[in-house]
C-alpha cells in the first residue's frame, strides 16, 4: 500500500515537473541567445512585460516596439558602439511577479540598463525596484499621477502627459463647441484602474465647469465581463456624451453592449481601446467606429523625426500598422538612447537621470521633456476614427484630418 | 418595473451561460473528486476553436458547437488518460496542482497558436437585439442561453436516461460497488472528464461570441466557476445550474442597484453567506465525512 502511495506521489511530482518544463518551453523570455547573453561587447537592457494574462495585449505590442528599437539601433552601429541585447521577462500581468522579475534582472541577469513595463498597475512596483537600486527607469506607459508623487529620481514617463491631463484637449474642444452642437449631459463609466480613472476625472472636471451635467458616473472592477447592466443604466440616464475610461477588452465589451442595447449617444470618447488600430476595429466592427474619439500619444502618419522609418521597420518585422503601445515602447527606447549617448557612459545612472531632467528629447511622439518628478510636460493628441481609420484631429497643428462632431455607428441595433 | 425586468432577464441570460460552463466542473468533481483548475482554460480553448471555425471557415460559432464540442471532448479524454488518470486517487492537493499545471500549459499553447491578442467573435447578430415592449434581448445572449439549455438538456438525458449515465452515477456514489456490478470506473472516469471538458468547450464557444478573450482570460473564469459550484453544492449538477443563475442574477442586480464596482464582489459574499448556513451548498449532499466528530 505504502509503495503504491510513494509511486503515485513520485508520478505526480514527475508529471508536475514535466508540465513546468513544457510551460517554460512555451513561454518565450524574448532574450537573444546569440553571443551567449551578457557578453562584454553587448549592452544588455532588461525589461519585464505582461506577455500573458490580463494585459497581454499592450504587453505584446510593447515587446514589438522594443524589438524594432533594438534592431534599428543595432543596424546603425549600436549604443556606445555596443550591440544592444534585450532580456524580456513575462510578468503574467502580476504585480508580485514583476517585482521578482526586476530584482532578477538587476541581481541575477546583471543588465546594464532597464526599460519600463506596461500599465500603471505594474509600473508602480517595478519603478520602486529600479529606484531602490539606483537605476534609470524610462517607462513607455504608467501615466497615473500616483506614479509621480513619490519623490523618485530615476523614473521618467516617455509620453506627452500624465493620465489626468490626457483628455484635456478633448474636454476643451467639447466645452468650446457651438451651443447647438455641445452636449448637455454626459456619462462617465470607468474601469477601476490607476490610468483610466484619472483621464475620466480630468475630462469630467472641465466639462462640469462648462455646464455639462453629469447624469451617470460609475466605476467597475477589472474582472467585469458583462457590461449590459451598466449600459442599461446609462441608456436610462440618456446622456448626449459618454466618456469611457477603458483599457482594451472592457472598451470592446462596453461598446458592443451599447450597440446591442441600441444606445448610441451623440458623442463617444474612450481611453486606450480605440488606439489599438485594427484590433479595435475588428473587436467592435469597423462600421461602428465612425466618430469615436480617444486620447493618443502617437500617429503612424505624424510628421515627427524618425516616425516614417519606425513605421516602415515595424511593418517589415511584424506586418501591419504599429499600435500606439508599440510606438510608446519605441519612444521609451529613444529616450534611454538619447540620455546614454549624451552622457557617453552607463556607469553613472544618476547622471543619465539628471541629463533627462535638463534636456528635451526628440522622439517619434514629438519632443518630450520632464518635470523634476519625471512627469512629462507636454500635451496629448486626440484621435478620431474616420472612414475605418484612426486620424489625429486635435490639436489642429498636429492633425491629420478635420475633427467631426458625433459618433455614427453603422450597425446600431 | 420595466428596468427591474430588464435587469432580471439580463441576469438570467448570463446565468444560463455560467450554468453550462459550471456543470462540467461539478460533474468532474462529483465522479472523481478532482477539482479541475484547468476548466477555465478549456473554456477559452473552446472559444478559440469557435473563433477559428468562424474566421477561417465562415462557420457560425454557435452552430459550430457541434464541431467544437467533440474536439474539446477528445482533448479532455486524452488529457485524462495521459495526465490525470495516474494520480486520480492521489491527495486532492496533487490533482489541484496538476490541473493548475494543465491550465498553464493550455494557456501557453493557445498563446503560441492564436497569439496573446484580444480576440472577438462577431457573427452578424453579435451586436443586435430583439426589442419587446421597451425591453431589449441581445440576440447573442438569447441564442447562447438557449444553446446552453439544449446542451445541458442533452447532458441531463445522458446522465438520467442512458446506461452510461447510470454507470456515471454509480461510480460517483460508490465506486467500489460499481466495480463489483461490472462498471469499469476508470473508463467511466475518462468519459466523465471528457464530457465535463466538452461542456466547458461548448460554454467557451458561447462566451466567445459574448465577450472578447485572451488566453489568460481563464483565470477570471475559473474563479467564478469554482464559486458557482461551491454555491450550488460540489458535485451536484442541478446545484451548479442553480448556483450559476443565482450568481448571474446577483452580479446583474448588484451592478444595477448597488454599483458596478461591487458587481464582481457581492456574488462571492452571497457564496459566503450561503455556506455559513448550508456548508454543503444549495443542493449539495451532506456526507458522513462532513460531520464534525463529537
Amino acid at each position: 500500500m505504502s509503495r503504491v502511495r510513494v509511486r503515485r506521489g513520485l508520478t505526480a511530482a514527475a508529471l508536475t515537473g514535466v508540465m513546468t518544463l513544457a510551460l517554460a518551453a512555451c513561454v518565450d523570455d524574448g532574450s537573444d541567445d546569440e553571443g551567449g547573453g551578457g557578453s562584454d561587447e553587448k549592452l544588455v537592457i532588461g525589461t519585464s512585460l505582461p506577455l500573458t494574462g490580463e494585459f497581454s495585449q499592450p504587453g505584446k505590442a510593447a515587446q514589438e516596439g522594443y524589438e524594432v528599437w533594438r534592431d534599428m539601433v543595432n543596424e546603425s552601429g549600436g549604443l556606445l558602439g555596443r550591440q544592444v541585447e534585450l532580456v524580456v521577462k513575462d510578468d503574467a500581468s502580476n504585480q508580485n511577479t514583476i517585482v521578482s522579475d526586476y530584482n532578477a534582472l538587476i541581481s541575477k541577469d546583471k543588465v546594464d540598463l532597464l526599460l519600463g513595463t506596461f500599465s500603471s498597475l505594474l509600473n508602480l512596483p517595478a519603478s520602486a525596484v529600479a529606484e531602490r537600486n539606483g537605476m534609470l527607469y524610462v517607462e513607455p506607459a504608467g501615466g497615473s499621477p500616483d506614479m509621480f508623487n513619490r519623490g523618485y529620481k530615476f523614473l521618467f514617463f516617455a509620453q506627452q502627459a500624465t493620465a489626468d491631463k490626457q483628455g484635456l484637449v478633448f474636454a476643451d474642444w467639447v466645452s468650446n463647441l457651438p451651443e447647438d452642437q455641445r452636449p448637455k449631459t454626459a456619462a462617465y463609466p470607468t474601469l477601476d484602474d490607476p490610468f483610466a480613472q484619472p483621464v475620466v476625472e480630468g475630462v469630467k472636471e472641465v466639462l462640469e465647469d462648462a455646464g455639462i451635467k453629469t447624469v451617470y458616473e460609475e466605476t467597475y472592477a477589472i474582472d467585469t465581463k458583462n457590461f449590459d447592466t451598466i449600459v442599461n443604466a446609462m441608456k436610462n440616464a440618456d446622456p448626449d456624451l459618454v466618456v469611457h475610461g477603458a483599457q482594451f477588452e472592457d472598451g470592446i465589451g462596453l461598446t458592443r453592449s451599447m450597440l446591442k442595447a441600441g444606445f448610441t449617444p451623440d458623442m463617444f470618447f474612450e481611453t486606450n481601446a480605440p488606439s489599438f488600430a485594427d484590433q479595435y476595429s475588428d473587436g467592435v466592427g469597423a462600421e461602428n467606429t465612425e466618430g469615436v474619439m480617444f486620447a493618443v500619444s502617437h500617429s503612424p502618419d505624424a510628421d515627427t523625426p524618425g516616425n516614417a522609418e519606425f513605421v516602415a521597420k515595424y511593418e517589415e518585422m511584424f506586418g501591419g500598422t504599429p499600435a500606439e503601445d508599440s510606438a510608446d515602447a519605441y519612444a521609451a527606447g529613444q529616450v534611454l538612447q538619447a540620455a546614454v549617448e549624451a552622457v557617453g557612459s552607463i556607469d553613472d545612472q544618476e547622471a543619465l537621470a539628471d541629463w533627462l531632467r535638463e534636456n528635451e528629447v526628440e522622439t517619434i511622439l514629438g519632443p518630450l521633456s520632464w518635470n523634476d518628478d519625471g512627469s512629462p510636460t507636454g500635451e496629448f493628441l486626440i484621435g478620431q476614427w474616420q472612414n475605418g481609420k484612426a486620424e489625429i484631429v486635435l490639436p489642429e497643428e498636429a492633425s491629420t484630418s478635420d475633427v467631426q462632431v458625433g459618433w455614427k455607428p453603422g450597425n446600431a441595433g | 418595473m420595466e428596468e427591474l425586468l430588464q435587469n432580471l432577464i439580463l441576469g438570467l441570460l448570463l446565468g444560463g451561460v455560467y450554468a453550462l460552463a459550471a456543470a462540467g466542473l461539478s460533474l468532474i468533481f462529483g465522479v472523481m473528486r478532482v477539482i479541475n483548475i484547468a476548466h477555465g482554460a478549456f473554456l477559452i480553448l473552446g472559444a478559440f476553436i469557435a473563433y477559428s471555425l468562424w474566421d477561417d471557415l465562415g462557420i457560425d460559432p454557435l452552430l459550430g458547437v457541434v464541431i467544437t464540442t467533440p474536439i474539446v471532448f477528445a482533448l479532455g479524454w486524452v488529457t485524462y488518460k495521459l495526465l490525470v488518470a495516474p494520480i486520480r486517487t492521489a491527495p486532492m492537493a496533487s490533482t489541484v496542482l496538476l490541473t493548475f499545471g494543465i491550465a498553464l500549459v493550455v494557456e501557453g499553447a493557445m498563446g503560441e497558436i492564436w497569439g496573446n491578442n484580444s480576440t472577438s467573435v462577431r457573427p452578424s447578430y453579435a451586436d443586435e437585439s430583439f426589442t419587446i415592449g421597451g425591453i431589449f434581448l441581445p440576440k447573442a445572449q438569447l441564442y447562447g442561453g438557449l444553446l446552453a439549455v439544449v446542451v445541458l438538456g442533452i447532458l441531463w438525458l445522458v446522465l438520467t436516461r442512458t446506461w452510461l449515465g447510470r454507470a456515471i452515477r454509480a461510480a460517483a456514489v460508490n465506486p467500489s460497488s460499481a466495480e463489483l456490478v461490472g462498471v469499469k470506473v476508470s473508463a467511466v472516469a475518462a468519459l466523465v472528464f471528457g464530457l465535463g471538458i466538452a461542456a466547458a468547450g461548448a460554454g467557451g464557444a458561447i462566451t466567445g461570441v459574448l465577450y472578447p478573450f485572451v488566453p489568460g482570460s481563464h483565470y477570471q473564469w475559473i474563479a467564478r466557476l469554482l464559486a458557482i459550484v461551491v454555491l450550488g453544492g460540489l458535485g451536484s449538477i442541478n446545484g451548479a445550474m442553480l448556483g450559476a443563475v443565482v450568481f448571474g442574477v446577483a452580479e446583474t442586480m448588484t451592478a444595477a442597484y448597488i454599483s458596478p464596482s461591487w458587481a464582481t464582489a457581492v456574488p462571492y459574499a452571497i457564496v459566503f453567506a450561503v455556506l455559513l448556513i448550508r456548508p454543503q451548498g444549495l443542493l449539495g449532499t451532506r456526507l458522513r465525512e462532513d460531520a464534525v466528530p463529537a
